[in-house]
Protein backbone atom coordinates (compact mmCIF):
# COMPACT_ATOMS: atom_id res chain seq x y z
CA UNK A 1 0.00 0.00 0.00
CA UNK A 2 2.72 2.36 1.11
CA UNK A 3 4.52 1.91 -2.39
CA UNK A 4 1.68 2.35 -4.26
CA UNK A 5 2.19 6.00 -4.89
CA UNK A 6 5.74 4.85 -6.19
CA UNK A 7 3.96 2.35 -8.72
CA UNK A 8 1.85 5.19 -10.09
CA UNK A 9 4.97 7.48 -10.42
CA UNK A 10 6.84 4.37 -12.02
CA UNK A 11 3.61 3.19 -14.50
CA UNK A 12 3.10 7.02 -15.53
CA UNK A 13 7.29 7.43 -16.16
CA UNK A 14 7.22 3.96 -18.45
CA UNK A 15 4.17 5.04 -20.31
CA UNK A 16 5.31 8.56 -21.09
CA UNK A 17 7.48 7.24 -23.48
CA UNK A 18 4.99 4.80 -25.08
CA UNK A 19 2.72 7.84 -25.74
CA UNK A 20 5.09 9.76 -27.06
CA UNK A 21 5.79 6.81 -29.51
CA UNK A 22 1.81 6.41 -30.60
CA UNK A 23 1.88 10.41 -31.64
CA UNK A 24 4.76 10.30 -33.29
CA UNK A 25 3.80 7.18 -35.02
CA UNK A 26 -0.01 8.66 -35.92
CA UNK A 27 1.85 11.42 -37.50
CA UNK A 28 3.91 9.58 -39.41
CA UNK A 29 0.80 7.59 -40.85
CA UNK A 30 -1.17 10.31 -41.02
CA UNK A 31 1.41 13.01 -43.32
CA UNK A 32 1.86 9.51 -45.47
CA UNK A 33 -1.60 9.26 -45.57
CA UNK A 34 -1.99 12.70 -46.72
CA UNK A 35 0.86 11.86 -48.87
CA UNK A 36 -0.54 9.59 -50.90
CA UNK A 37 -3.82 11.16 -50.91
CA UNK A 38 -2.32 13.92 -52.37
CA UNK A 39 -0.43 12.33 -55.08
CA UNK A 40 -3.61 10.35 -56.26
CA UNK A 41 -5.36 13.10 -56.35
CA UNK A 42 -2.71 14.65 -58.78
CA UNK A 43 -2.52 11.85 -60.72
CA UNK A 44 -6.32 11.49 -61.86
CA UNK A 45 -6.03 15.55 -62.79
CA UNK A 46 -5.58 15.68 -66.07
CA UNK A 47 -2.79 17.37 -66.81
CA UNK A 48 -1.93 18.92 -70.55
CA UNK A 49 1.86 19.15 -71.76
CA UNK A 50 1.64 22.62 -73.95
CA UNK A 51 4.66 24.53 -72.82
CA UNK A 52 7.69 22.09 -73.41
CA UNK A 53 10.84 24.15 -71.61
CA UNK A 54 11.94 25.09 -74.98
CA UNK A 55 8.77 27.23 -75.89
CA UNK A 56 9.70 29.35 -72.80
CA UNK A 57 13.17 29.79 -73.98
CA UNK A 58 12.25 30.58 -77.47
CA UNK A 59 9.58 33.02 -76.45
CA UNK A 60 12.18 34.89 -73.94
CA UNK A 61 15.04 34.90 -77.01
CA UNK A 62 12.19 35.69 -79.75
CA UNK A 63 11.59 39.21 -77.20
CA UNK A 64 15.05 39.33 -77.57
CA UNK A 65 15.71 39.51 -80.89
CA UNK A 66 12.52 41.75 -81.25
CA UNK A 67 14.08 44.41 -78.70
CA UNK A 68 17.23 44.54 -80.44
CA UNK A 69 15.70 44.99 -83.86
CA UNK A 70 12.85 47.84 -82.18
CA UNK A 71 16.15 49.71 -80.60
CA UNK A 72 18.49 49.71 -84.03
CA UNK A 73 15.07 50.83 -85.66
CA UNK A 74 13.86 53.30 -83.26
CA UNK A 75 16.38 55.43 -84.14
CA UNK A 76 16.39 55.68 -87.83
CA UNK A 77 12.05 55.91 -87.94
CA UNK A 78 12.88 58.76 -85.71
CA UNK A 79 14.96 60.42 -88.31
CA UNK A 80 12.93 59.35 -91.27
CA UNK A 81 10.02 61.04 -89.49
CA UNK A 82 11.86 64.46 -88.55
CA UNK A 83 12.97 64.12 -92.35
CA UNK A 84 9.56 63.76 -93.60
CA UNK A 85 8.36 66.64 -91.75
CA UNK A 86 10.68 68.84 -93.05
CA UNK A 87 9.93 67.74 -96.35
CA UNK A 88 6.81 68.87 -95.71
CA UNK A 89 7.06 72.11 -94.14
CA UNK A 90 9.54 73.22 -97.14
CA UNK A 91 6.52 72.18 -99.46
CA UNK A 92 8.31 70.27 -101.61
CA UNK A 93 5.49 68.20 -102.44
CA UNK A 94 4.71 68.82 -105.84
CA UNK A 95 7.95 71.04 -106.49
CA UNK A 96 10.31 68.20 -108.50
CA UNK A 97 12.54 70.75 -110.39
CA UNK A 98 13.92 72.20 -106.87
CA UNK A 99 17.62 71.40 -105.74
CA UNK A 100 16.86 71.46 -102.23
CA UNK A 101 14.16 69.43 -102.23
CA UNK A 102 15.66 66.75 -104.35
CA UNK A 103 18.41 66.72 -101.74
CA UNK A 104 15.95 66.36 -99.02
CA UNK A 105 13.98 63.74 -100.98
CA UNK A 106 17.78 62.18 -101.82
CA UNK A 107 18.16 61.74 -97.72
CA UNK A 108 14.92 60.38 -96.94
CA UNK A 109 15.89 57.80 -99.23
CA UNK A 110 18.77 56.81 -97.51
CA UNK A 111 17.69 56.69 -94.51
CA UNK A 112 14.48 54.83 -95.83
CA UNK A 113 17.55 52.15 -96.94
CA UNK A 114 19.27 51.81 -93.72
CA UNK A 115 15.90 51.24 -92.41
CA UNK A 116 15.14 47.89 -94.96
CA UNK A 117 19.25 47.02 -94.59
CA UNK A 118 18.52 46.89 -90.36
CA UNK A 119 15.30 44.52 -91.10
CA UNK A 120 17.21 42.71 -93.54
CA UNK A 121 19.55 42.00 -90.49
CA UNK A 122 17.20 41.34 -88.25
CA UNK A 123 14.77 39.35 -89.53
CA UNK A 124 15.72 35.86 -90.34
CA UNK A 125 16.38 35.48 -86.79
CA UNK A 126 13.36 36.80 -85.67
CA UNK A 127 12.16 34.55 -87.93
CA UNK A 128 13.95 31.35 -86.84
CA UNK A 129 13.13 31.93 -83.23
CA UNK A 130 9.55 32.43 -84.01
CA UNK A 131 9.30 29.42 -86.35
CA UNK A 132 10.55 27.14 -83.31
CA UNK A 133 8.13 28.67 -81.41
CA UNK A 134 5.15 27.84 -83.36
CA UNK A 135 6.36 24.55 -84.18
CA UNK A 136 6.61 23.55 -80.46
CA UNK A 137 3.55 24.86 -79.65
CA UNK A 138 1.86 23.00 -83.24
CA UNK A 139 3.06 20.11 -82.07
CA UNK A 140 1.68 20.08 -78.40
CA UNK A 141 -1.94 21.52 -79.83
CA UNK A 142 -1.91 18.63 -82.37
CA UNK A 143 -1.33 16.09 -79.92
CA UNK A 144 -2.84 17.27 -76.50
CA UNK A 145 -6.05 19.03 -77.52
CA UNK A 146 -6.84 17.34 -81.44
CA UNK A 147 -5.49 14.05 -81.41
CA UNK A 148 -6.54 13.14 -77.71
CA UNK A 149 -9.07 14.62 -77.10
CA UNK A 150 -12.65 14.87 -78.10
CA UNK A 151 -14.99 18.47 -78.39
CA UNK A 152 -16.53 17.16 -75.16
CA UNK A 153 -13.18 17.11 -73.75
CA UNK A 154 -12.04 19.95 -75.23
CA UNK A 155 -15.09 22.05 -73.81
CA UNK A 156 -14.45 20.30 -70.43
CA UNK A 157 -10.60 21.55 -70.38
CA UNK A 158 -11.80 25.22 -71.05
CA UNK A 159 -14.26 24.96 -68.42
CA UNK A 160 -12.18 23.91 -65.60
CA UNK A 161 -13.81 21.95 -62.58
CA UNK A 162 -16.84 24.54 -62.02
CA UNK A 163 -17.95 26.19 -64.75
CA UNK A 164 -18.35 29.41 -62.04
CA UNK A 165 -17.36 32.82 -63.94
CA UNK A 166 -14.17 33.54 -61.06
CA UNK A 167 -11.82 31.52 -63.59
CA UNK A 168 -13.07 34.03 -66.58
CA UNK A 169 -11.18 36.82 -64.13
CA UNK A 170 -7.91 34.55 -64.42
CA UNK A 171 -8.32 33.76 -67.88
CA UNK A 172 -5.05 35.65 -69.96
CA UNK A 173 -6.68 38.15 -72.04
CA UNK A 174 -7.59 37.09 -76.33
CA UNK A 175 -5.79 38.32 -79.36
CA UNK A 176 -5.84 41.81 -80.88
CA UNK A 177 -2.57 43.15 -79.29
CA UNK A 178 -2.33 45.76 -82.00
CA UNK A 179 -1.29 48.26 -79.61
CA UNK A 180 1.48 47.05 -78.30
CA UNK A 181 5.50 46.96 -78.97
CA UNK A 182 6.74 43.37 -80.31
CA UNK A 183 9.27 42.80 -77.56
CA UNK A 184 6.62 43.74 -75.31
CA UNK A 185 4.26 41.14 -76.83
CA UNK A 186 6.62 38.31 -76.43
CA UNK A 187 7.49 39.25 -73.22
CA UNK A 188 4.02 39.25 -71.85
CA UNK A 189 3.79 35.72 -73.03
CA UNK A 190 6.81 34.77 -71.89
CA UNK A 191 5.66 36.17 -68.44
CA UNK A 192 2.14 34.33 -68.96
CA UNK A 193 3.96 30.83 -69.73
CA UNK A 194 6.46 31.05 -67.42
CA UNK A 195 4.08 31.64 -64.52
CA UNK A 196 1.20 29.53 -66.00
CA UNK A 197 2.40 26.59 -63.80
CA UNK A 198 0.01 27.62 -61.38
CA UNK A 199 -3.25 27.92 -63.74
CA UNK A 200 -5.55 25.60 -64.73
CA UNK A 201 -5.42 23.70 -68.02
CA UNK A 202 -8.62 25.80 -69.24
CA UNK A 203 -5.82 28.99 -69.33
CA UNK A 204 -3.29 26.96 -70.98
CA UNK A 205 -4.91 25.59 -74.17
CA UNK A 206 -6.51 29.48 -74.90
CA UNK A 207 -2.58 30.56 -74.08
CA UNK A 208 -1.42 28.06 -75.81
CA UNK A 209 -3.74 28.90 -79.53
CA UNK A 210 -3.86 32.50 -78.56
CA UNK A 211 0.32 32.57 -79.19
CA UNK A 212 0.39 29.88 -82.05
CA UNK A 213 -1.75 31.85 -84.14
CA UNK A 214 -0.18 35.32 -83.49
CA UNK A 215 3.30 33.31 -84.09
CA UNK A 216 1.50 31.72 -87.35
CA UNK A 217 0.86 35.23 -88.54
CA UNK A 218 3.99 36.79 -87.60
CA UNK A 219 6.07 34.15 -89.16
CA UNK A 220 4.17 34.74 -92.35
CA UNK A 221 4.49 38.62 -92.26
CA UNK A 222 7.84 38.35 -91.50
CA UNK A 223 8.09 35.78 -94.89
CA UNK A 224 6.31 38.50 -97.17
CA UNK A 225 8.46 41.33 -95.79
CA UNK A 226 11.75 39.59 -96.44
CA UNK A 227 9.96 39.18 -99.92
CA UNK A 228 9.19 42.70 -100.11
CA UNK A 229 12.56 44.13 -98.30
CA UNK A 230 14.64 42.74 -101.35
CA UNK A 231 12.41 44.42 -103.73
CA UNK A 232 11.74 47.91 -102.19
CA UNK A 233 15.51 47.93 -101.97
CA UNK A 234 15.95 47.71 -105.27
CA UNK A 235 13.27 49.85 -106.21
CA UNK A 236 15.00 52.73 -103.75
CA UNK A 237 18.21 52.39 -105.25
CA UNK A 238 17.06 53.25 -108.59
CA UNK A 239 15.05 56.25 -106.70
CA UNK A 240 18.04 57.50 -104.99
CA UNK A 241 19.35 58.60 -108.47
CA UNK A 242 16.11 60.97 -108.97
CA UNK A 243 15.60 62.21 -105.42
CA UNK A 244 11.75 60.78 -105.25
CA UNK A 245 9.95 60.01 -102.45
CA UNK A 246 6.95 57.04 -103.53
CA UNK A 247 3.99 57.03 -101.81
CA UNK A 248 5.25 52.94 -101.10
CA UNK A 249 7.91 54.63 -99.04
CA UNK A 250 5.42 56.61 -96.76
CA UNK A 251 3.33 53.70 -96.34
CA UNK A 252 6.05 50.43 -95.74
CA UNK A 253 7.33 53.22 -93.02
CA UNK A 254 3.78 53.39 -92.08
CA UNK A 255 3.42 49.53 -91.73
CA UNK A 256 7.19 48.57 -90.04
CA UNK A 257 5.81 51.54 -87.46
CA UNK A 258 2.36 49.63 -86.54
CA UNK A 259 4.23 46.38 -86.53
CA UNK A 260 7.18 46.95 -84.37
CA UNK A 261 5.86 49.83 -82.09
CA UNK A 262 2.04 49.34 -81.90
CA UNK A 263 -0.73 51.69 -82.55
CA UNK A 264 -2.00 54.23 -79.59
CA UNK A 265 -5.38 54.51 -80.77
CA UNK A 266 -5.90 50.61 -81.05
CA UNK A 267 -7.66 48.87 -78.25
CA UNK A 268 -9.03 45.34 -77.60
CA UNK A 269 -12.98 45.42 -77.67
CA UNK A 270 -14.05 43.16 -74.59
CA UNK A 271 -17.74 41.86 -74.17
CA UNK A 272 -18.74 43.41 -70.90
CA UNK A 273 -21.12 41.33 -68.73
CA UNK A 274 -25.06 41.48 -68.66
CA UNK A 275 -26.19 43.98 -66.53
CA UNK A 276 -26.87 42.63 -62.58
CA UNK A 277 -25.87 39.86 -60.72
CA UNK A 278 -27.27 37.19 -59.25
CA UNK A 279 -25.70 34.38 -57.24
CA UNK A 280 -26.87 30.72 -58.22
CA UNK A 281 -26.48 27.97 -56.35
CA UNK A 282 -29.25 25.44 -57.87
CA UNK A 283 -27.42 22.42 -59.59
CA UNK A 284 -29.87 20.31 -61.50
CA UNK A 285 -29.59 16.79 -61.54
CA UNK A 286 -30.12 16.70 -65.63
CA UNK A 287 -26.78 19.06 -65.37
CA UNK A 288 -23.55 17.30 -67.22
CA UNK B 1 -85.33 0.17 -90.00
CA UNK B 2 -82.41 -1.63 -88.88
CA UNK B 3 -80.06 0.24 -91.07
CA UNK B 4 -81.24 3.25 -90.18
CA UNK B 5 -80.12 2.58 -86.39
CA UNK B 6 -77.20 1.00 -87.14
CA UNK B 7 -76.24 3.81 -88.79
CA UNK B 8 -77.53 6.27 -86.02
CA UNK B 9 -75.27 3.93 -83.85
CA UNK B 10 -71.90 3.75 -85.60
CA UNK B 11 -72.22 7.78 -85.65
CA UNK B 12 -72.61 7.75 -81.84
CA UNK B 13 -69.43 5.88 -82.22
CA UNK B 14 -68.00 8.19 -83.81
CA UNK B 15 -68.81 11.24 -81.95
CA UNK B 16 -68.10 9.38 -79.06
CA UNK B 17 -64.22 9.08 -80.00
CA UNK B 18 -64.08 11.97 -81.49
CA UNK B 19 -65.06 14.08 -77.75
CA UNK B 20 -62.17 12.04 -76.26
CA UNK B 21 -59.21 13.21 -78.73
CA UNK B 22 -57.43 15.46 -76.05
CA UNK B 23 -57.12 18.79 -76.58
CA UNK B 24 -53.17 19.69 -76.84
CA UNK B 25 -53.45 23.73 -77.40
CA UNK B 26 -51.37 24.58 -74.96
CA UNK B 27 -50.67 25.64 -71.46
CA UNK B 28 -52.79 28.65 -71.29
CA UNK B 29 -51.75 30.22 -68.13
CA UNK B 30 -48.65 32.82 -67.89
CA UNK B 31 -47.84 31.74 -64.56
CA UNK B 32 -45.27 29.09 -65.00
CA UNK B 33 -46.23 27.08 -62.02
CA UNK B 34 -49.47 26.63 -63.58
CA UNK B 35 -48.55 26.50 -67.08
CA UNK B 36 -46.24 23.12 -65.94
CA UNK B 37 -49.26 21.53 -64.64
CA UNK B 38 -51.35 21.91 -67.88
CA UNK B 39 -48.30 20.76 -69.86
CA UNK B 40 -48.03 18.09 -67.35
CA UNK B 41 -51.55 16.97 -67.97
CA UNK B 42 -52.06 17.55 -71.68
CA UNK B 43 -48.53 15.28 -71.97
CA UNK B 44 -49.91 12.52 -69.75
CA UNK B 45 -53.22 12.31 -71.89
CA UNK B 46 -51.60 11.84 -75.33
CA UNK B 47 -50.18 15.31 -76.45
CA UNK B 48 -46.59 14.06 -76.29
CA UNK B 49 -46.16 14.31 -79.92
CA UNK B 50 -46.46 18.26 -78.78
CA UNK B 51 -43.65 18.50 -76.53
CA UNK B 52 -41.13 20.82 -78.67
CA UNK B 53 -44.28 22.74 -78.79
CA UNK B 54 -45.36 22.88 -74.96
CA UNK B 55 -41.47 23.45 -73.89
CA UNK B 56 -41.25 26.14 -75.86
CA UNK B 57 -44.72 27.90 -74.25
CA UNK B 58 -43.06 26.87 -71.09
CA UNK B 59 -40.01 29.11 -71.81
CA UNK B 60 -42.16 31.83 -73.06
CA UNK B 61 -44.27 31.60 -69.56
CA UNK B 62 -40.74 31.76 -67.55
CA UNK B 63 -39.54 34.74 -69.22
CA UNK B 64 -42.89 36.77 -68.57
CA UNK B 65 -41.72 35.74 -64.71
CA UNK B 66 -37.71 35.63 -64.79
CA UNK B 67 -36.31 34.71 -61.42
CA UNK B 68 -33.28 32.01 -60.61
CA UNK B 69 -36.10 29.29 -59.17
CA UNK B 70 -37.27 28.73 -62.60
CA UNK B 71 -34.30 26.77 -63.06
CA UNK B 72 -35.27 24.19 -60.69
CA UNK B 73 -38.94 24.45 -62.00
CA UNK B 74 -37.82 23.52 -65.48
CA UNK B 75 -35.50 20.76 -64.74
CA UNK B 76 -38.17 19.17 -62.31
CA UNK B 77 -40.26 19.16 -65.33
CA UNK B 78 -37.77 17.63 -67.44
CA UNK B 79 -37.04 14.92 -64.94
CA UNK B 80 -40.81 14.73 -64.37
CA UNK B 81 -40.84 14.01 -68.73
CA UNK B 82 -38.03 11.38 -68.63
CA UNK B 83 -40.27 9.35 -65.55
CA UNK B 84 -43.17 9.33 -67.43
CA UNK B 85 -41.40 7.74 -70.40
CA UNK B 86 -42.20 10.96 -72.48
CA UNK B 87 -37.89 12.01 -73.42
CA UNK B 88 -35.43 9.62 -72.57
CA UNK B 89 -32.52 10.46 -70.31
CA UNK B 90 -30.32 11.69 -73.17
CA UNK B 91 -33.47 13.97 -74.13
CA UNK B 92 -34.03 15.50 -70.84
CA UNK B 93 -30.60 16.09 -70.40
CA UNK B 94 -30.60 17.88 -73.69
CA UNK B 95 -33.20 20.34 -73.32
CA UNK B 96 -31.81 21.20 -69.99
CA UNK B 97 -28.12 21.67 -70.71
CA UNK B 98 -29.43 23.49 -74.13
CA UNK B 99 -31.15 26.54 -71.95
CA UNK B 100 -29.66 26.14 -68.52
CA UNK B 101 -26.07 25.11 -68.61
CA UNK B 102 -22.63 27.13 -69.34
CA UNK B 103 -21.52 23.76 -71.43
CA UNK B 104 -22.60 23.64 -75.18
CA UNK B 105 -24.33 20.34 -76.27
CA UNK B 106 -23.53 20.83 -79.60
CA UNK B 107 -19.65 19.75 -78.54
CA UNK B 108 -20.95 16.16 -77.76
CA UNK B 109 -18.74 13.76 -79.81
CA UNK B 110 -16.90 10.36 -79.21
CA UNK B 111 -13.88 11.15 -81.78
CA UNK B 112 -11.10 13.55 -81.79
CA UNK B 113 -10.31 16.50 -82.23
CA UNK B 114 -8.21 16.35 -85.60
CA UNK B 115 -10.18 13.87 -87.49
CA UNK B 116 -13.66 15.22 -86.51
CA UNK B 117 -14.32 18.37 -85.34
CA UNK B 118 -11.70 20.17 -87.45
CA UNK B 119 -13.87 18.87 -90.43
CA UNK B 120 -16.82 19.95 -89.69
CA UNK B 121 -15.65 23.45 -87.47
CA UNK B 122 -17.71 25.70 -89.17
CA UNK B 123 -20.95 23.23 -88.99
CA UNK B 124 -20.13 23.82 -85.00
CA UNK B 125 -19.06 26.51 -84.68
CA UNK B 126 -22.75 27.61 -86.47
CA UNK B 127 -24.59 25.03 -84.46
CA UNK B 128 -23.09 26.02 -81.19
CA UNK B 129 -23.70 29.96 -81.82
CA UNK B 130 -28.05 28.86 -82.37
CA UNK B 131 -26.90 26.99 -78.52
CA UNK B 132 -25.73 30.47 -77.56
CA UNK B 133 -28.97 32.03 -78.26
CA UNK B 134 -30.86 29.28 -76.23
CA UNK B 135 -28.58 29.76 -73.72
CA UNK B 136 -29.84 33.66 -73.79
CA UNK B 137 -33.17 32.65 -73.27
CA UNK B 138 -32.69 29.98 -70.73
CA UNK B 139 -29.75 31.75 -68.47
CA UNK B 140 -30.65 35.13 -68.77
CA UNK B 141 -33.92 35.66 -69.98
CA UNK B 142 -35.96 32.70 -68.05
CA UNK B 143 -33.80 32.37 -64.93
CA UNK B 144 -31.82 35.44 -64.60
CA UNK B 145 -28.54 33.66 -64.33
CA UNK B 146 -26.48 36.39 -66.14
CA UNK B 147 -23.08 35.40 -65.22
CA UNK B 148 -24.19 31.91 -66.54
CA UNK B 149 -25.00 33.44 -69.88
CA UNK B 150 -21.59 35.44 -69.89
CA UNK B 151 -19.64 32.62 -68.90
CA UNK B 152 -21.21 30.88 -71.72
CA UNK B 153 -20.13 33.27 -74.11
CA UNK B 154 -17.27 33.18 -73.12
CA UNK B 155 -16.94 29.70 -73.79
CA UNK B 156 -17.99 29.94 -77.07
CA UNK B 157 -15.10 32.68 -78.27
CA UNK B 158 -12.39 30.50 -76.40
CA UNK B 159 -13.61 27.19 -78.27
CA UNK B 160 -13.69 29.27 -81.40
CA UNK B 161 -10.26 30.23 -80.64
CA UNK B 162 -8.72 26.90 -79.26
CA UNK B 163 -10.34 25.47 -82.39
CA UNK B 164 -8.99 27.73 -84.80
CA UNK B 165 -5.68 27.29 -83.33
CA UNK B 166 -5.81 23.52 -83.02
CA UNK B 167 -7.29 22.70 -86.56
CA UNK B 168 -4.52 24.77 -88.30
CA UNK B 169 -1.97 22.28 -85.83
CA UNK B 170 -4.13 19.64 -87.32
CA UNK B 171 -3.18 20.32 -90.97
CA UNK B 172 -0.11 21.63 -90.84
CA UNK B 173 2.30 18.93 -91.83
CA UNK B 174 5.88 20.33 -90.84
Amino acid sequence: MRNAPRDAQATRKETAPRRTLYVICLTILFIAFTCVVTQDALANTPTIRLFPTTVVEDLKQTGNVARDMETGLQEVIGRLDQQQELYIESKCDGADGDAGCQRLARQIGSTYLEMLTIMEERLPDMEHTVNNTRNSLEKGLRNELGRKMTPWTLQETLVGNDASPATVQSAPALRGRSGMRLSERFKQYYTLVATSGAKGDQSLAVLASDIYLDMEETSQLIQRTRQEIARATLMEQLNQSFGIITPEMIEVVGGVKTILFGESDATAIVAGPPPGSLEQAYRSPLEQ
Amino acid sequence: MRTNLIIILAALFLASCASNTPDCSGPQSRNLATAIDEAQGALANGCHAHFDRYYDTLLGAGEGDPKPENKRAFSEFLVWSSDQGLLSTRQAQNYYNRYFNVKFMSLRGDYNNCSHTCPNKQKVLFDMERELSDKERGLLKVSLDNKGYYRADQLYHEVELVLEATCTACAAAR
